[in-house]
């Protein structure tokens, strides 16, 4: 093994500072030597500073409202379980919190014991049935009273309008006005593209046609309104990058 | 004979350790949280967007990154209740984050090869604006890259967590999660071609 296949595997380690003392010695000294190695240092080191001034990217605006309009579905769907789910639900992050996993004596253990208790319920509900000839017979209800002649009659039964804490309704109208808003950012985007698109070459309005074609038909074969969301984002992408594009070409003076 | 004098120290990569983000104490704020106090909820939203969108935005690129970021926040929200605090909040909403990029990724995958989401001729995700060439270059490269290298590279370079916390994140070792970055950059480097910095 030359001196070069021993000294490049610590190269990454070098320069994140996790060699010191002696091996850090042996790195640099290499390094001083080698013209090879020295020029790979300078490319991961270059690699490593690019890689840690990358810009942040940005979240879009609507993420924060769809995490919202998630958590209250899923709030929404948790007030509708049975009580016995929520329970369940319960032991079971309780579980998971205390990384309890049952053992295969532990289930077998559980399944005895439910399967008597099941046992036992079954017996006492044949024990405690009376027999046919004994069941109680229905009695017929006392006579009430009429009621008075000066009493108020019964108030209508009117439907109480829905409460204004009620985000039901709100939170399945959600997913259309999603798509609708992205619609309407495509359709404005377009007229942005459109108005561009006199700068540009045959060649690259017949391609970009192509990708809009392209794009519009994964709109439409989408089937669940997710998938069309998703659709619809990556046409407003591409339309973005074009009308960016020939923004900075302009900027810098060149021609399509 | 090698002249020691060439190059000039100054020359050499050097080394530079990063400094770990330091581990506030969420313990309020979590509290607050799972009241379901809403100024709580957006604080912590807020602190974490940039981080869990930036980090599924590189995984699984600017189309679907929306999405996986949504589907993070809720977790975090509604698993705050398991949360033991065991590690630090951030880790745990980074390692939310991986698995939710990765698991997407998988999903992703799945969907194209049986081909019923229309999405496979699009192309790769465009790099997002940058302030010069060789980030964009690195953007499209890292696109490139195997999942598990592009995780490992946006954890330990871009966000700047330490060995440790990458592999508490990823659940291995520290010598795998020190392997794994330098084979990610090892790729990079392919990627990128030769001379990625200035020439002596």
């Amino acid at each position: 093994m030359t001196m070069c296949e021993k000294i490049r595997p610590q190269l990454t380690a070098y320069l994140d500072g996790e060699l010191a003392d002696d091996p850090g010695s042996v790195v640099r000294g290499h390094l001083r030597e080698c013209a090879a190695c020295r020029q790979i240092a300078r490319d991961e080191a270059a690699l490593r500073d690019a890689l840690r001034m990358l810009a942040p990217v940005d979240p879009p605006a609507s993420l924060w409202a769809g995490v919202r309009g998630q958590l209250a579905a899923a709030e929404v769907a948790d007030a509708r379980k049975p009580r016995w789910r929520r329970h369940a639900a319960r032991w079971g992050r309780w579980a998971r919190s205390m990384r309890w996993v049952p053992t295969m004596r532990q289930l077998a253990t559980a399944s005895l014991v439910a399967a008597a208790a099941i046992a036992v319920f079954t017996w006492r509900g044949q024990v405690g049935n009376p027999p046919p000839d004994r069941i109680a017979q229905p009695q017929p209800e006392p006579q009430r009273p009429p009621p008075p002649q000066h009493a108020l009659p019964a108030p209508a039964i009117v439907p109480s309008p829905p409460s204004a804490d009620d985000v039901t309704a709100d939170l399945i109208a959600e997913p259309a006005r999603t798509t609708a808003t992205y619609a309407r950012a495509i359709e404005e985007l377009m007229t942005v593209a459109e108005e561009t698109r006199a700068r540009w070459s045959d060649g690259d309005k017949a391609a970009f046609d192509a990708h809009i074609a392209g794009l519009r038909d994964a709109i439409t074969r989408a089937g669940p309104p997710r998938a069309v969301q998703r659709a619809q984002r990556s046409l407003i992408r591409y339309l973005q990058g074009a009308v960016v594009r020939d923004d900075v070409m302009l900027a810098s003076g060149g021609t399509r | 004979m090698t002249d020691l004098a060439e190059p000039a120290p100054a020359a050499l990569a050097e080394p530079r350790t990063r400094v770990s983000a330091t581990l506030a104490d969420d313990a309020h704020l979590i509290a607050a949280c799972r009241r379901g106090e809403a100024r709580a909820m957006e604080m912590l939203y807020h602190q974490y967007k940039r981080r869990v969108f930036g980090m599924a935005h590189r995984i699984v690129g600017g189309s679907d990154a929306e999405e996986v970021a949504q589907e993070v926040f809720v977790r975090v929200f509604r698993g705050l209740a398991s949360f033991r605090g065991d590690s630090a909040l951030s880790t745990w909403i980074y390692r939310l984050t991986v698995n939710a990029a990765l698991s997407h990724l998988a999903r992703r995958g799945r969907r194209q090869e049986i081909g019923d989401d229309g999405l496979t001729e699009l192309p790769a995700p465009q790099p997002a604006e940058r302030d010069s060439a060789l980030a964009a270059r690195i953007e499209t490269a890292m696109a490139q890259l195997p999942a598990g290298y592009r995780a490992i590279l946006v954890l330990h370079d871009i966000e700047g967590l330490s060995h440790e916390e990458c592999a508490a994140i990823l659940d291995c070792r520290i010598g795998t999660c020190k392997s794994q970055l330098h084979k990610a950059r090892a790729r990079m480097r392919e990627l990128l071609g030769p001379n990625i910095g200035p020439t002596p």
